[in-house]
């Protein structure tokens, strides 16, 4: 980070800024107390939030809107014939040459819900729970590449080097809970996603706003919290009385330079690494899961096991007071994700199918848990598709319009904004990354225009100079 | 509105004159501090009982006077070692070398020690690092396809050897913008061009995507705007990148100069480019190239004028006595020749020519940059000329150059501008960056932003009694880093006492020298050295420190846990670790290692459970502890003595009785290792008094 980011917030934490320039000088009670203590939540906070915590699940590679929620009955009538869609529109396409046809969706359509929902038939469980959904049907993206399209989505902007949505609200809000990192990343266990860790980044934002990556499917989801395994001469007796020593020599060393409040922070991070190690391993147990629970997620099944694993560990994750969890699916790359260039009845089920159920059965199980009411679930990806094909069935990247949709913590659910072209080609009202972001936080009570922090000689915001609160969607 | 290509963050704020604020700034009556003409300030004379050693003294005892503070009492020599050390080489001394400092009667014992540490090799691995850090230096691409740079190492390379060699900073500068036009006969200034493609690079858009599509053209003005802002924000501390949709709403910057700025390098990409490492190879393969070209020519003339049976000989070449049959000759002689130079090496800079490879073609003249209105690639306005920011007095903001074809002399009139003696901004950036690294903060605490958002200097008059050192001493940085560490300010105690802080909890009055942890690299560097393991080997091929296997798509897999915590690759100066973009070293990014998608003018220092646990439990560190442990073991016999020596390496001083006892029974229970674990996780070993 860089000790240049001026601060402007609000109350007890600009002053501690103001006055502890960097943030290496920063009071002890910023370092380490819970969010609530350290004036996080409630001096940041603008207003009354509606949600307390956020799971977004993300589709990486671009999910296809008019083969999923975005029903567009004009491909189906204008099936193969040369895609054109007026005098003066300049059709481009980034990885296809023109001579561009109209491909219609495989998938059939029907209404669903008591709010008549259109659903494909790949999105079956979902397709269940739609009355619990918001959707955002005509989101937009500047760029029609992968990498840029994924730091928009996830940092507003399209190039490196800017913190995530995580870091941000991990930064506004602190930490819930001592026992587990504030903002988690449950990767795709084939591979981490386009932009690799930039994703996650905390960008200037101080480096432990960035995600914590944890492993789901290892024996050793967070890396550190023990001892390897080869190291036989480090054991538990030797660590308790390790840091014993290490307390004895560093309360000296702090006593001889008293005013530095760094010193005390350094001591109490070794007291939280003790607490982290005892409570960690349980968060990821999953044998204590009732069989139901099991069952609903998917767990039983090849295909579903292992985003239905990550979506329990999700749950059990904002359970425990995780403030972020972002879980993936699809790593980067050409193939196993989202990005179906080649085969779209093919290749969008495949997808389709390991997300759906595991997704439906976590709305329901925080629903039945009375924690739907406080978590927000936000389903996302970094753009949409082609309305027409590439090679035979594929289609290629499009920026135009894409879908979004949110559920729980102070959204209302059964309803929709936003409206695409009638080929789902471009948005004909457009909302981006900036409105979506500023709805987040607008949902855990932060202004998305006062959170800002100064680097390299500009106040920044997650939302840049944009952004729009979706009112439409709130309860 | 909305389309703007890039997502640009300067409020659109109607109603914002920006011109006004121009004016205001140029004009020497609003006085922005940061543009003022730079002229060598009067040395003040500080009313403080205090030994003033420099004037840099006398500059901040002054100031201390007038808080009613007194500057803090000298470290001890003790203190001074170590924290000299640790600053000018990023290592600590050995305990011999402590107490020969200690124990010497000669008063100018300090002094020789600064001109020891600075005459070291080690000098500039660590100085290096802090640059690197500023340009954002990887060797990866970034971005979604995040593949190896195999020839991005040549460039760390240079930057040790500039600082070792105290290479003047003009030179240093012109080199890094222009090092290929301007010196083509040094191929160390071409390497310097590096410092241009250092950041990243977005190999998916360019390569990947269709040309002329928009996308491929928003490709390009990002890579460029990457360009801009490391070269603005490193050498003249400006921020213009906010000035790409609309006029700068604070400073100097219109919207017409950053395209100016888009113009100068509008005829580059980042590339591998070749070049000779040897001098004399270099200049033999220009010269036969010449050589062969003008054979070429007068070969072809002279069967045109055997054809006129014209018998005037050819008064411009001294082969002119060679028939064309001996001429052909010596082509392939020369040919031959050339051919048999050793192959030239490879450097990832930039160049306007290269061979094309997919979508990715080179310039090769300067492509059209138009102003685009509101940072709309949709909306493009007027040609763009290749200039810099009207901001200051007396140089010109737009160039004039005789041949618009040639990229080359653009980038020279940008070089030439920044290395300026008339270009305030910097002389006065680049020495608020060496203080900001000998003590924590600057005196300008935004050090890569010197306009109107930017903080004021603490001590204006000393910012630029620095900079006109640098400037009028033949632009020596180890002449400022010297007059720097010699100053009675630098070797003041790091104790906190109210006398000489006062209310100055933000340390910027400098009536202490505020208390440092070891940044990622000063960290593993110690660990490694006083384990024995540290090999001093300098350059080439950066260390990888992960196992690498292929990935699904362009980028690899990384398996940093598994790598053999006993390989030889593990031995050298983290300065030479290869650095990947997207997949960082987490042990490293957990001890705030600098991100490299980013410029990172000062680190952070982050303290967190996380932390703790990696610096307990990473097993290159746990490794390291055993071989420390074994080395006092082979050396001491006594426990005690093997604990002494702990303390000596790691701390600079000796352990009391009670220190003793207590790292002695718990090594005594649960081994040396894990007591040479415990010193590496302490405060003192992580902090510099």
């Amino acid at each position: 980070m860089n000790p240049e980011n001026g601060i402007r917030k609000l109350s007890r934490r600009s002053f501690l800024h103001a006055t502890g320039g960097a943030f290496g000088s920063l009071a002890l009670s910023h370092l380490l107390l819970r969010g609530e203590e350290a004036g996080g939540l409630d001096s940041v906070r603008h207003h009354r939030p509606r949600a307390k915590q956020v799971i977004q699940l993300f589709m990486n590679g671009g999910v296809s809107p008019v083969d999923t929620f975005d029903f567009k009955p004009r491909l189906q009538r204008e099936h193969g014939r040369r895609f054109n869609p007026g005098e003066g529109q300049k059709v481009e396409s980034v990885t296809s040459s023109p001579g561009f046809k109209v491909l219609k969706s495989p998938f059939e359509f029907s209404r669903h819900g008591q709010c008549g929902r259109w659903v494909s038939r790949v999105f079956p469980h979902m397709a269940g729970i739609v009355d619990e959904l918001a959707f955002i049907v005509s989101m937009t993206s500047s760029t029609n590449v992968h990498g840029l399209g994924s730091y928009m989505q996830n940092t507003g902007f399209t190039q490196p080097g800017f913190p995530c949505m995580g870091a941000w609200i991990n930064y506004a809000l602190g930490n819930i809970s001592d026992n587990l990192p504030s903002f988690v990343v449950l990767p795709d266990p084939k591979g981490l996603p386009y932009n690799n860790l930039g994703n996650f980044t905390s960008g200037f934002l101080p480096t432990k706003h960035q995600g914590t990556v944890i492993k789901a499917e290892s024996d050793h989801p967070i890396q550190y919290l023990f001892p390897p395994k080869e190291s036989s001469q480090i054991t538990p007796e030797g660590e308790v009385a390790g840091r014993r020593l290490l307390q004895q020599l560093n309360r000296k060393h702090q006593a001889q330079r008293s005013g530095d409040d760094r010193l005390e922070a350094r001591i109490e991070s070794y007291e939280l690494a003790a607490r982290l190690q005892l409570s960690a391993p349980e968060v990821f147990d999953l044998s204590h899961e009732p069989e139901s629970i099991r069952k609903n997620y998917g767990m039983k099944h090849e295909t579903t096991m292992d985003f239905a694993r990550r979506c329990i560990l999700a749950r059990r994750m904002v359970e425990r007071g995780v403030r972020f969890v972002q879980v993936w699916s699809g790593p980067g790359g050409p193939k196993n994700n989202w990005d179906n260039h080649a085969d779209i009845p093919v290749e969008l089920p495949y997808m389709a199918d390991q997300v759906d159920q595991p997704i439906a059965a976590l709305i329901q199980d925080l629903k039945v848990r009375g924690m739907l009411e406080e978590t927000l679930v936000i389903w996302t990806t970094e753009f949409g598709r082609m309305p027409f094909s590439q090679q035979q069935a594929g289609r290629d990247h499009n920026g135009g319009t894409f879908v979004t949709w949110m559920a729980g913590g102070g959204v209302r659910g059964g309803t929709l904004v936003g409206q695409s072209d009638e080929w789902g080609w471009k948005a004909v009202n457009p909302f981006w990354c900036y409105d979506l972001h500023a709805t987040v936080l607008h949902l855990l009570g932060i202004d998305h225009e006062r959170l800002t922090v100064r680097n390299n000689g500009i106040d920044r915001r997650l939302t840049d100079v944009h952004g729009k609160v979706i009112r439409e969607l709130l309860a | 509105m909305r389309l703007s290509w890039v997502c640009v963050v300067v409020s659109l704020a109607v109603g914002v004159n920006c011109l006004q604020s121009k004016e205001d700034l140029r004009n020497p009556k609003t006085k922005h501090w940061s543009l003022q003409p730079l002229d060598r300030p009067e040395i003040p004379e500080p009313d403080s009982a205090a030994q003033v050693l420099s004037p840099i003294d006398a500059f901040i005892f002054s100031r201390l006077d007038s808080a009613g503070l007194n500057p803090s009492p000298p470290a001890s020599r003790g203190v001074l070692i170590r924290r000299l050390s640790f600053d000018l080489i990023g290592l600590p001394p050995t305990p011999e070398e402590v107490e020969a400092f200690v124990q010497d009667p000669d008063p100018d014992a300090y002094e020789q020690l600064v001109d020891h540490l600075l005459s070291l090799p080690r000098f500039g691995e660590r100085w290096a690092r802090h640059w690197l850090d500023l340009v954002h230096f990887a060797e990866t691409h970034g971005h979604d396809e995040d593949a190896i740079r195999e020839n991005a190492w040549p460039y760390r390379d240079y930057v040790i050897q500039s600082f070792n060699t105290d290479k003047p900073f003009a030179r240093f500068i012109k080199e890094q913008i222009a090092g290929d036009v301007l010196y083509p006969q040094d191929p160390q200034a071409t390497v310097a061009t590096a410092f241009l493609s250092s950041g990243p690079w977005d190999s998916s858009s360019q390569m990947g995507i269709q040309d002329g599509t928009i996308d491929k053209k928003i490709a390009q003005y990002l890579d460029r705007d990457d360009m801009i802002m490391t070269t603005m924000s490193t050498f003249v501390s400006l921020t213009v990148h906010c000035a790409r949709c609309h006029d700068h709403k604070f400073d100097p910057v219109s919207s017409e100069d950053y395209y100016a700025l888009q113009a100068v390098f509008a005829g580059v990409d980042r590339v591998d480019r070749p070049y000779d490492v040897v001098p004399e190879v270099y200049q033999r393969r220009i010269l036969l190239t010449r050589e062969i070209a003008s054979l070429e020519i007068s070969l072809s003339e002279s069967k045109e004028k055997e054809k006129e049976k014209d018998g005037s000989c050819d008064l411009w070449l001294n082969d002119s006595d060679l028939n064309p049959h001996q001429r052909r000759d010596l082509i392939i002689l020369k040919k031959k020749e050339l051919e048999e130079l050793p192959s030239p090496s490879k450097v990832f800079a930039v160049s306007s020519s290269f061979e094309p490879n997919g979508n990715f073609k080179p310039a090769l003249k300067p492509r059209p940059i138009h102003l685009l209105l509101r940072g709309d690639i949709h909306r493009p306005g007027k040609l763009a000329r290749a200039g810099v920011p009207d901001c200051i007095q007396g140089l010109e903001s737009r160039f004039t150059i005789p041949d618009p074809d040639d990229e080359g002399l653009r980038r020279s009139a940008l070089a030439e501008w920044i290395s300026d003696p008339g270009n305030v901004l910097t002389w006065r950036s680049m020495v608020n960056r060496l203080w900001s690294h000998h003590f924590g903060v600057g005196i300008v605490k935004t050090q890569n932003d010197f306009g109107f958002m930017g903080s004021s200097p603490s001590h204006p008059d000393l910012l630029d009694w620095l900079a006109c050192e640098l400037r009028d001493n033949g632009g020596s940085l180890k002449q400022v880093h010297r007059q720097i560490v010699l100053s009675a300010t630098y070797r003041q105690a790091s104790k906190l006492n109210p006398e000489s802080v006062g209310d100055d909890s933000t340390d910027r009055l400098f009536g202490r020298t505020k208390l440092r942890r070891l940044d990622a690299e000063s960290l593993r560097d110690t660990i490694i050295y006083l384990s024995g393991s540290l090999k001093t080997e300098m350059g080439g091929a950066s260390d990888r420190q992960f196992l690498l296997s292929k990935g699904v798509h362009i980028t690899p897999v990384l398996d940093y846990v598994g790598f053999d915590p006993d390989h030889p690759d593990n031995y050298r100066r983290s300065i030479y670790r290869f650095i990947f973009r997207t997949v960082p070293d987490p042990f490293m990014q957990t001890m705030d290692c600098a991100d490299a998608s980013q410029l990172t003018p000062q680190r952070s220092e982050s303290v967190t459970a996380h932390h703790a646990l990696a610096l307990l439990h990473n097993r290159f560190l746990i490794r390291q502890s055993e071989l420390l442990a074994a080395q006092l073991e082979r050396h001491y016999d006594e426990l005690t003595d093997r604990i002494q020596r702990l303390f000596q390496l790691s701390y600079s001083r000796s352990p009391d009785s009670e220190e003793l006892e207590a790292v002695g029974s718990y090594a005594r229970e649960f081994g040396l290792a894990n007591a040479c674990r415990m010193i590496f996780n302490s405060s003192e070993f992580n902090y510099v008094d």
